[in-house]
């Protein structure tokens, strides 16, 4: 699955033979995603709490990374901060030609709805819009035409197999159909990047693995970048690189097929 | 696509049971309003409606028209003085009558046609002009009949809001007054009136002529027409006693119509955070709320004042009650701002959304 891998093991890391990550960003300075030097602290004196620690990396355009890491790790915090939803207290993460860590409030939530696609946990669709509903809302952010948002909803419900649900409330949808909708929702303004956070989480093995390929297959087939946090090491394997995330810090950067052996 | 719109559609019991209890609020503030001020217009209504400027009453009258005593010569005493324009005497009394057939109290109040203190708030027919016509407000059709004593005095119009003391209240002649007043009281020497209504000249100070009044003719007070409503005994409490009623329930009302939109929009923020977190503004979230509030409280008082027009045809309350549109725009109106100031608690909670909460969100 590692179909292009950005960075080649050059260096000694603590548990393995993989690159460092500050190595694999500065190596890569054209990349899509760049993040250098993030750092996330809440609170302060005593009650400090180092989120994120000096976070460096990159990601190429058309590469699908995973940011593993066990729960506490840090990762929410640093896809928070990268899919500009979440301000960092230092460093700089930048997509494409904008810097995401220098924008206003306001410029973040239009950011967020013209640049980033979203895929979250659960919860992830709005329960009184239907399906189509669901994309044609993320279109409306944008002003894109009427018109060509419901055909560009139903040609992604199409692809999505969800064509024939297109009508149906989040409710009357089972778990893999919900998240199949989101993955659609998050393609549905041609983001730069598509962040996906814990996408398994609600979903028994066979769906989740299902949902992970779709969404490798889609960000793939549009030449996306993509950023899947996971705990879960079964679904890194459709993955082209890892990030591991422990303690805030950015430990291990590995390629899918060296993890669990 | 609306999202407020869709919402409502989708969720038709929820914001059906809330425009219900929305309804039921805004109807207790209209049927309060409308009772309360029905009920203070039924005590002043009749003075508030003279067509005059000021009133004198004799000074041993407390501010009480109905204890006011005054010889009939001080009406031309009162319009002779500078910045008078024209005066006229006014009476009244409370006695037994006949008003269409059914017996019971009625006050009667005598006037001048054409003159000050004729009364304004005529709703069909028209005034008397003779000696054997009556205006009534009151229960009776134009046509009907007022007896008192041995008068028989035919109904040619009738008022409304002009009742006093909440009875109902016939207007007459002078003379038609002085000889009700007369076939009740043979012995008196001569009928006194209880006011005398007065204009101002042109140019000249209602104020100023008052005073003058006061001081230039033996043993009388004059007022404006705004004072003399004002002095009516116990009025001041009365309509103190409604607004502080009124006024809790309205506050009590917006209140609880706030928390309502408080309690749905916490029951969706997990929506809203997941929306401003796909990119939509805490603007855009502020607009949709308010526009579910707008939406729910003009169906909530379109529903209010149905229920308030059956309510008042369905309960006799002994006074004249009727809608008045400037008193329900008025409400409707305050229940709909003070409803939109109560949903910047919503708003607040909204604006103050972090959308990173939406990531790690179960």
């Amino acid at each position: 699955m590692n179909e292009d891998p950005v960075v080649q093991a050059t260096g000694a890391v603590p548990d393995g033979t993989g690159p460092s990550p500050a190595a694999d960003a500065l190596s890569h300075a054209g990349a899509l995603l760049q993040v250098r030097d993030v750092r996330k602290v809440y609170g302060e004196g005593h009650t400090e709490v180092v989120a994120v620690s000096d976070a460096t990396m990159a990601v190429d355009e058309g590469e699908f990374v995973a940011l593993l890491g066990p729960s506490g790790s840090g990762k929410t915090t640093l896809i928070s901060i990268i899919g500009g939803l979440l301000s960092a207290t230092s460093g700089t993460v930048r997509i494409g030609d904008v810097e995401v860590t220098g924008m206003s409030r306001r410029d973040l939530t239009r950011f967020r709805a013209e640049r980033v696609g979203f895929v979250f946990q659960s919860a992830n669709l709005v329960p009184f819009l239907t399906a189509r509903e669901n994309l044609l809302y993320v279109a409306g952010l944008v002003k894109t035409p009427r018109a060509a948002a419901k055909s560009r909803a139903d040609q992604l419900l199409e692809e999505l197999g969800l064509i024939g649900r297109a009508g149906n409330l989040p409710e009357q949808l089972s778990g893999g159909e919900r998240q199949r909708v989101a993955i659609g929702r998050a393609l549905m303004n041609d983001p730069d990047l598509v962040l996906v956070d814990e996408p398994t989480a609600a979903l028994d093995t066979a769906m989740g693995r299902q949902v992970v390929e779709l969404l490798r297959r889609e960000i793939k087939a549009r030449g996306k970048t993509g950023i899947m946090v996971t705990h879960d090491l079964r679904m890194v394997e459709y993955t082209d690189r890892v990030f591991e995330i422990l303690d805030g810090e950015l430990t291990h950067v590995e390629e899918p097929s060296t993890l669990g052996h | 696509m609306g999202l407020a719109t869709v919402e409502m559609r989708r969720a038709k019991l929820r914001f059906g049971l809330l425009t219900i209890a929305v309804a039921l609020l805004v109807f207790l503030i209209l049927l309060l309003t409308t009772l309360s001020s029905a009920l203070i217009s039924s005590l002043v209504g009749a003075l508030k409606g003279l067509d005059t400027q000021g009133l004198v009453y004799s000074t041993s009258s407390q501010d009480n028209i109905a204890a006011s005593r005054l010889a009939p010569e001080t009406v031309a005493a009162v319009a002779a003085v500078p910045g008078v324009a024209a005066a006229s005497g006014i009476g009244t009394f409370t006695t037994s009558a006949s008003i269409s057939g059914v017996e019971g109290d009625l006050q009667a109040f005598g006037f001048t046609p054409d003159a000050p203190g004729a009364p304004t708030a005529l709703s069909a027919g028209r005034l008397p002009a003779n000696e054997a016509e009556v205006a009534v407000d009151g229960d009776a059709a134009i046509g009907d009949v007022v007896v008192i004593g041995s008068q028989s005095l035919e109904i040619v119009g009738l008022l409304r809001g002009a009742q006093f003391n909440a009875l109902p209240t016939a207007y007459m002649t002078l003379p038609a007054y002085e000889r009700a007043v007369t076939e009740i009281n043979p012995g008196l020497p001569f009928v006194p009136v209880n006011a005398v209504a007065f204009t101002v000249a042109e140019g000249a100070s209602l104020a100023e002529v008052a005073g003058a009044v006061s001081t230039s003719v033996v043993d009388v007070k004059a007022y404006s027409l705004d004072e003399a409503v004002a002095s009516i005994p116990g009025i001041d409490s009365i309509s103190q006693s409604f607004g502080i009623l009124v006024g809790l329930t309205f506050i009590i009302g917006i209140v609880v119509i706030g928390f309502f939109f408080l309690i749905l929009t916490v029951q969706k923020m997990r929506t809203f955070t997941l929306l401003r977190a796909i990119g939509s503004s805490s603007g855009g979230l502020a607009r949709a709320v308010t526009l579910q509030i707008v939406v729910v409280v003009v169906l909530a008082s379109a529903v209010a004042l149905l229920l308030t027009l059956g309510a008042l045809q369905g309960i006799n309350t002994g006074i004249p009650v009727s809608i008045d549109p400037v008193t329900v725009t008025g409400t409707i109106a305050a229940v709909l701002i003070f409803s939109l100031l109560a949903g910047l608690l919503s708003i607040r909670r909204i604006v103050r959304i972090d959308p990173s909460a939406a990531v790690g969100s179960r």
